[in-house]
């Protein structure tokens, strides 16, 4: 339905013959079906199954809300999660996902084409990856005359594994449409700067209600929209225009935006929102200065109001940092420092320093997901400088702020990717355009390259882009030259595609629920231990047994094996992960109680030392301890855990209390029975663990899976006879008690009834 | 389901005119002959109470409590055996697993015979302690029968029972002296909270052993009231292992014996004792059972409890924050042959928590009604303001009757988007209504002035 | 398309002042005190002025317009005061009350740059219907969240 209207406006921008604006649509309709077969690995690989962790929560929303409707879904209390404080997932989720893939649902039901849900939640990333490209092509047509700009960053966004990595079909996540929305909002801004419309910038404001009932993210927008308002004023670019944008886009955007119960008042109230706020204020003054300016011709008045506005931005400026301390307006969440300051979550809030798409990006990172795109990008923005207007200002900060960004976490390489694939693209057709500059209309016969550079060639190609380069500026004439550099850009373009399939279908089409390994004879062997897992859950267990594991783990068996859960991976309630760290990481005494009130029956562990699986649970058992620390500093200490020279070791060398721990029996109880007396091995930690492995008393083996990946044990019920788990488990293995061993030690201690 | 299963097993057990609600099947560990000659009343009266009752020897082959897993007897009476041992069929495990399965045990102990090693065991697992030494008994200078124990003092003569504590019902007073000759004293650890003393020994009694070399005792293993003649326990899942020191006061010599405390002639009134103990080891009394347990939201009209017995449980799943919810629950005691309602003790009241994590309300009951063989408990509250899981939990223990501890899980939500007052009923929020429709308003006069304004301002323009 | 700064068109005679431009003044008094005797019948002169020039001058929409907008500042500092005065409990009333007020005060002002004819080098694409069409699109969607928002 939206790709029809903007192929419409596609046709409109067409200048001459239909024939071009037809091709156009044709190589864009080629662009998004290689977006969307290329993020296809993986259901072809593994099978159509939601990933991950983050869509298995978002998934059983989905069945939520397609099962019960939509007033129920925002009326939702979910008592299978966080038990027993059960979680308002309602009003504490983006329900713009959801309700998107169930409007999507109702509306092919409509047409008598009944999808199951799953399907559509698996296939709605690469959809939607389709019609990003379309809003890059749309974006990057708005920056520069050249169309061919906009078709290759049509194309790179397409096939950029920093958007394809999180895009893949079965990521059923948030950024699956907040990417498009982030950059069809942009779009719809740079158009509404440009024209001064009010109808822009309630399009705009639209769109960004859309984005913010999508995804946290949106707060990306909510800052960059004011910064280039003001960069813009502060150039001296004030213009009219300028004003009916921005005014329309924030007082109807922010409208929008408090409709979503999640967020509710933030937008008044949290300071991340007040940049925006600030720089409505400030408009409001600039238009009126400026207005007064154009009808009064005293200098003198002039320049006093000038003083006027600085006075009227400073006493703002103070009154809001006043606000913030006395605690009106909500302060920076621990969120956005850490985007400030890397170390300070790792200090103050370990349960965001601990979940790894916050973790600093590391600098072969940005090569890997946008390989040459990272070298061309600088030149793109600079290309910008050179003719600075409005939209390309646009460009400059967005490149600035989303490299900082993603500099800092790996999760916003996400919001760093539409920049670069529009700033590289500007820069690529830049070359293609002055070495293709044939006055005789020559054009070197290297197309047919394959279909995605044959895309991007004949992007390239098209006259439309000469058209505009002609004038001032002195092609070049020599046929070696040219050939040289469009082939050398040819096979720079060829090598950006197979590194991006490359990634794709080797990095980033991994479901993570399913794990792949290669046998000796190099097939495909495939790990499916969490689902046996899971599936044992939902077949033996009850179905209100409340099973405790670490948060990772939540929603996936929220949504695998439909049992309630302790903790999940909306991580609302650092006090509760720090209950079940605490379990996890204490002595069995300490754990039983803390079990028993939360009323767990089950407790899941991931134990990858059999098959060398890293991503266990004691390879994350560290961020458990900080975590209970912070909470209980005086029973969890992390010091503890380390040997005297400081050490992380589970084998004979571990402390006592790394041994003592619930975490470390859980993983390795029965363990060394596999191997052969003494020759007990962690592939993980290559270690070789005590001969005389764990025992437990409170817990006892329920579930192990094939690969031992998986560990079930149940939490056993009070003794019957009053005694505690640890002589009740000596007296059932035959260790008799000494007889009065108690009454020999000190004076006897009389029964008071 | 239950109350239609306790409904065909009270049908069942009143068809075969049966006394204890756990069953009838009981074994007695003694054996065959002489042994078994001595304690002929007392075995008589179970016999009149409706068990049957099966006397193997120890260590004999066809003896064993359990058959695929399940329990073949429902009560086990174990009084000295010549044989030193009980053989593996009876071990400390064994008898543990027994009463994991809600079987009950009744251990009579003498200070003749050696306790067996599993009783032993067994015991000190459940933190009833004995004297180590082969021969202790129990011994009282003020108390004792001068007729039959005129030099050793060991034999003796103690009033009932009286009630342990307020709120605890005594199901073993009555009048009269009962005997207790050489008796094993025994201690209860004080940790546990599942044991308590049904016979203690008075305040001068002492426990020695006759063989000491010694004078005078030193060190006794216990003294005054710390000392246990028939002590109780009862395991979390209502299990009942009851300890008699004296296996002698079951027997036949004992049941009606004359008897000369300080000079006055008495008549032992054992075998009122020995019933009244076994009825309560082996559930004839002391049984509470839960009935139906309802819990419904308050929607301000007076509702009926409803405790027919026909209509299920239908309780609702999910309240709402601030909502009055009304809570019942049908509790009747059993009493030898029927069930009766339950009445708690003077002082002691049966409590409802309202519970997520730690309890947000602990309400006692009040009994609302009684029905035929039930009292019906209710109480009225309102929920908390917090959404959370909560469970509606009765946990009620108490020496001597069964535990209840019945637990229903409910889900309080937090109030729907429709639940909140809409804005015209607050008042304070009229100014802005007022304030938003002004605007609306200004703005449709402002649309109609501006376009009626139109041709006027056209002209202007084409000028 | 880069946005000429705007020269103050002090020769061309002003479309308009705007009822606020009588508030100017006085809202700057304060911050002129020191010459303020020196300043006092410049400014006076200045206003009539610019009060007859604007009585003259203003086409019969823009004064409709400016009306709206001070009836819109009058509603808004009323919304406020009481909330200064007895305070903002129904949160949600206060915000969309006021900001209805705000948001439609700013779309009027977009209408009124849009159709001043000063301007009309800035928005070349806009013409007066489509902006006032705009206008109307823009408020619907305000009034249509302000409502749903007020609850």
């Amino acid at each position: 339905m939206s790709v029809q209207m903007e192929d419409n406006q596609l046709l409109k921008q067409a200048t001459s013959p239909k024939t071009r604006g037809l091709l156009r649509v044709i190589i864009l309709a080629l662009i998004a079906g290689a977006a969307v077969s290329s993020r296809l690995f993986s259901v072809i690989r593994f099978e159509s199954i939601i990933h991950e962790f983050d869509p298995w929560f978002n998934f059983r929303a989905t069945k939520y809300l397609v099962q019960h409707g939509f007033y129920s879904f925002w009326d939702w209390f979910d008592d299978r999660t966080w038990h027993p404080l059960g979680r308002v997932t309602g009003g504490t989720l983006y329900p713009g996902l959801m309700v998107t893939s169930g409007v999507i649902y109702h509306l092919l039901r409509a047409l008598a084409l009944p999808v199951d849900i799953r399907n559509i939640c698996v296939l709605l990333a690469p959809a939607f990856s389709g019609l990003t490209a379309l809003a890059t092509y749309l974006l990057t047509s708005e920056m520069v005359t050249s169309p061919s700009a906009g078709l290759l960053a049509a194309a790179f966004m397409g096939i950029a594994p920093g958007y394809i990595s999180r895009s893949v079909a079965g990521s059923y996540d948030n950024e699956a449409i907040a990417i498009f929305l982030l950059v069809f909002t942009f779009y719809l801004w740079i158009k509404a700067v440009k024209l001064g419309s009010v109808f822009y910038g309630a399009l705009t404001a639209l769109f960004y209600g859309y984005m913010v009932s999508a995804w946290g993210g949106y707060v990306f927008i909510t800052n960059l929209l004011p910064l280039h308002a003001f960069v813009l004023i502060c150039m001296g670019r004030y213009s009219p225009r300028l004003y009916v944008s921005y005014t329309s886009w924030y007082a109807l955007g922010t409208l929008a935006s408090m409709q979503i119960p999640f967020v509710g008042f933030l937008p008044i109230r949290s300071s991340e929102h007040m940049s925006a706020l600030g720089v409505f204020g400030l408009l409001q003054l600039v238009a009126f200065v400026d207005y007064v300016r154009a009808q009064i011709p005293n200098k003198q008045f002039q320049t006093l109001l000038r003083a006027l506005v600085l006075l009227v931005f400073v006493v703002a400026f103070g009154g809001l940092v006043l606000l913030t301390v006395t605690g009106v307006i909500a302060p920076w969440t621990g969120r956005f420092y850490s985007l400030w300051d890397t170390g300070y979550a790792k200090i103050h809030i370990p349960i965001i320093a601990s979940v790894s798409e916050h973790q600093p990006t590391a600098w072969p990172a940005f090569f890997f997901d946008l390989n040459m795109l990272i070298w061309l990008f600088p030149a793109g923005v600079y290309m910008c400088f050179k003719r600075l207007t409005d939209e390309q200002v646009f460009v400059v900060i967005y490149a600035v702020l989303a490299s900082y960004f993603a500099g800092v976490m790996v999760r916003l390489m996400l919001t760093l990717t539409p920049i670069v694939c529009v700033a590289s693209a500007m820069a690529f057709s830049q070359i293609l355009d002055t070495y293709l500059d044939a006055r005789k209309p020559k054009v070197p016969a290297k197309e047919e390259e394959g279909a995605d550079v044959a895309k991007v060639a004949a992007a390239a190609v098209l006259p439309e882009g000469l058209r505009s380069t002609r004038g001032p500026v002195i092609g070049i004439y020599s046929y070696a030259s040219k050939l040289t550099v469009v082939g050398a850009s040819l096979v720079y373009l060829l090598l950006f595609v197979m590194h991006c399939t490359w990634v794709t279908s080797n990095a980033y089409s991994s479901p993570s629920v399913v794990l792949a390994s290669r046998l000796p004879d190099g097939s495909q062997h495939i790990i499916d231990d969490y689902r046996e897992a899971y599936q044992w859950l939902r077949q033996n267990t009850p179905n209100d047994a409340k099973i405790m594991s670490w948060w990772d783990y939540g929603y996936q068996i929220g949504g695998m094996a439909d049992r309630p859960t302790l903790v999940d991976n909306n991580t609302w309630n650092n006090t509760h992960i720090a209950t079940v760290g605490k379990a996890m990481s204490s002595r069995e005494e300490v754990s039983y109680p803390i079990m028993r009130q939360h009323e767990v029956d089950y407790v899941l562990v991931v134990f990858g030392g059999l098959l060398g699986y890293s991503g266990d649970d004691i390879n994350k058992f560290l961020w458990m301890v900080r975590i209970a620390e912070g909470i209980w500093p005086d029973e969890v200490k992390e010091r503890d855990f380390f040997t005297a020279r400081g050490e992380y070791r589970v084998d004979d060398e571990a402390t006592p209390t790394m041994k003592n721990s619930l975490m470390y029996k859980m993983s390795y109880y029965n363990y060394n029975k596999l191997f052969p007396a003494g020759q007990a091995q962690d592939r993980v930690r290559q270690a070789r663990l005590p001969a005389q492995g764990p025992e437990l008393s409170t817990i006892e083996e329920a579930f192990t899976s094939e690969n031992w990946i998986i560990r079930i044990y149940k939490v056993k019920d009070l003794d019957n006879f009053g005694r505690d788990h640890q002589s009740a488990t000596a007296f059932d293995k035959g260790t008799k008690k000494k007889r009065g061993s108690a009454r020999r030690k000190g004076p006897k201690t009389l029964r008071v009834e | 389901m239950r109350w239609l299963l306790s409904l065909l097993l009270l049908g069942y057990l009143s068809a075969v005119q049966a006394l204890s609600v756990a069953g009838t099947r009981l074994l007695v560990v003694l054996e065959d002959g002489a042994e078994r000659e001595k304690y002929g009343a007392f075995l008589g009266d179970l016999e009149a109470r409706g068990f049957h009752i099966t006397t193997e020897a120890p260590k004999s082959d066809s003896l064993s409590l359990f058959k695929h897993g399940e329990r073949t007897y429902d009560h086990v009476v174990l009084l000295p055996c010549l044989a030193k041992g009980l053989g593996p069929a009876l071990s400390a495990n064994v008898l543990l697993d027994f009463m994991k399965k809600e079987g009950n045990v009744l251990v009579a102990l003498s200070s003749e015979r050696s306790t067996p090693a599993a009783v032993q065991s067994l015991l000190l697992e459940l933190d009833i302690h004995i004297p180590s030494d082969k021969g202790a008994l129990v011994v009282d200078h003020f108390n004792y029968d001068s007729t039959s124990a005129a030099d050793k003092h060991d034999v003796l003569l103690l009033p009932y029972p009286t009630t342990l504590k307020t709120g605890v019902t005594n199901y073993f007073g009555g009048d009269g002296l009962i005997a207790v000759p050489r008796a094993v004293g025994q201690t209860l650890g004080n940790e546990s909270p599942l044991t308590a003393p049904i016979l203690r020994a008075p305040c001068t009694a002492y426990s020695y052993n006759p063989k000491d070399e010694a004078d005078s005792a030193e060190d006794p293993f216990a003294t005054g009231s710390q000392l246990n003649i028939v002590s109780a326990m009862q395991a979390h899942n209502s299990a009942r292992l009851t300890v008699i020191g004296s296996a002698e006061m079951l027997q036949n010599a004992w049941f009606a014996e004359k008897a000369t405390l300080s000079g006055k002639a008495v008549k032992t009134a054992n075998r009122d004792f020995a019933e009244k103990v076994s009825a309560w080891a082996f559930k004839e009394v002391g049984v509470l059972k839960v009935g139906k347990l309802v819990h419904y939201q308050d929607e301000g009209v007076s509702k009926k409890v409803n405790t027919s017995v026909a209509i299920p449980e239908n309780n609702p799943k999910i309240y709402r924050i601030k909502s009055d919810v009304t809570f019942a629950v049908e509790i009747s005691e059993y009493d030898k042959t029927h069930y009766v309602p339950f009445v708690p003790p003077e002082g002691d009241a049966i409590q409802l928590e309202f519970s997520m994590l730690s309890p947000f309300h602990r309400l006692n009951l009040r009994p609302i009604s009684q029905t035929a063989n039930s009292t019906i408990f209710g109480t009225s509250f309102r929920t908390p303001d917090q959404h959370g899981i909560f469970n509606f939990r009765i946990n009620y223990r108490r020496p001597f009757v069964t535990n209840i501890d019945e637990k229903r899980q409910v889900t309080v939500r937090h109030f729907a988007h429709d639940e909140w007052p809409r804005s015209w009923q607050i008042s304070g929020a009229w100014v802005w209504i007022a304030g938003v429709w002004v605007t609306v308003a200004g703005w449709i006069a402002f649309v109609a002035v501006w376009l009626w304004s139109a041709p006027a301002n056209t002209v202007k323009k084409t000028q | 398309m880069p946005p000429k700064h705007r020269t103050p068109a002090t020769s061309t005679p002003a479309a308009s002042t705007t009822p606020r431009s009588t508030t100017t003044p006085r809202s700057t008094a304060p911050t002129q005190s020191p010459k303020a005797s020196k300043n006092n019948t410049d400014a006076q002169r200045i206003v009539q002025d610019l009060w007859s020039s604007y009585q003259t001058r203003t086409s019969q929409r823009t004064k409709l317009l400016d009306t709206f907008l001070a009836f819109l500042i009058l509603v808004g500092v009323l919304q406020f005061l009481y909330v200064v005065l007895v305070g903002n409990f129904p949160f949600n009333a206060f915000l969309s009350g006021f900001s209805a007020t705000v948001g439609q005060f700013v779309l009027t002002a977009s209408l009124r740059i849009q159709t001043n004819p000063q301007n009309e080098g800035e928005f070349k694409t806009i013409s007066q219907e489509r902006a006032f069409a705009d206008f109307v699109l823009g408020s619907l969607l305000l009034h249509f969240f302000c409502v749903n928002f007020i609850n």
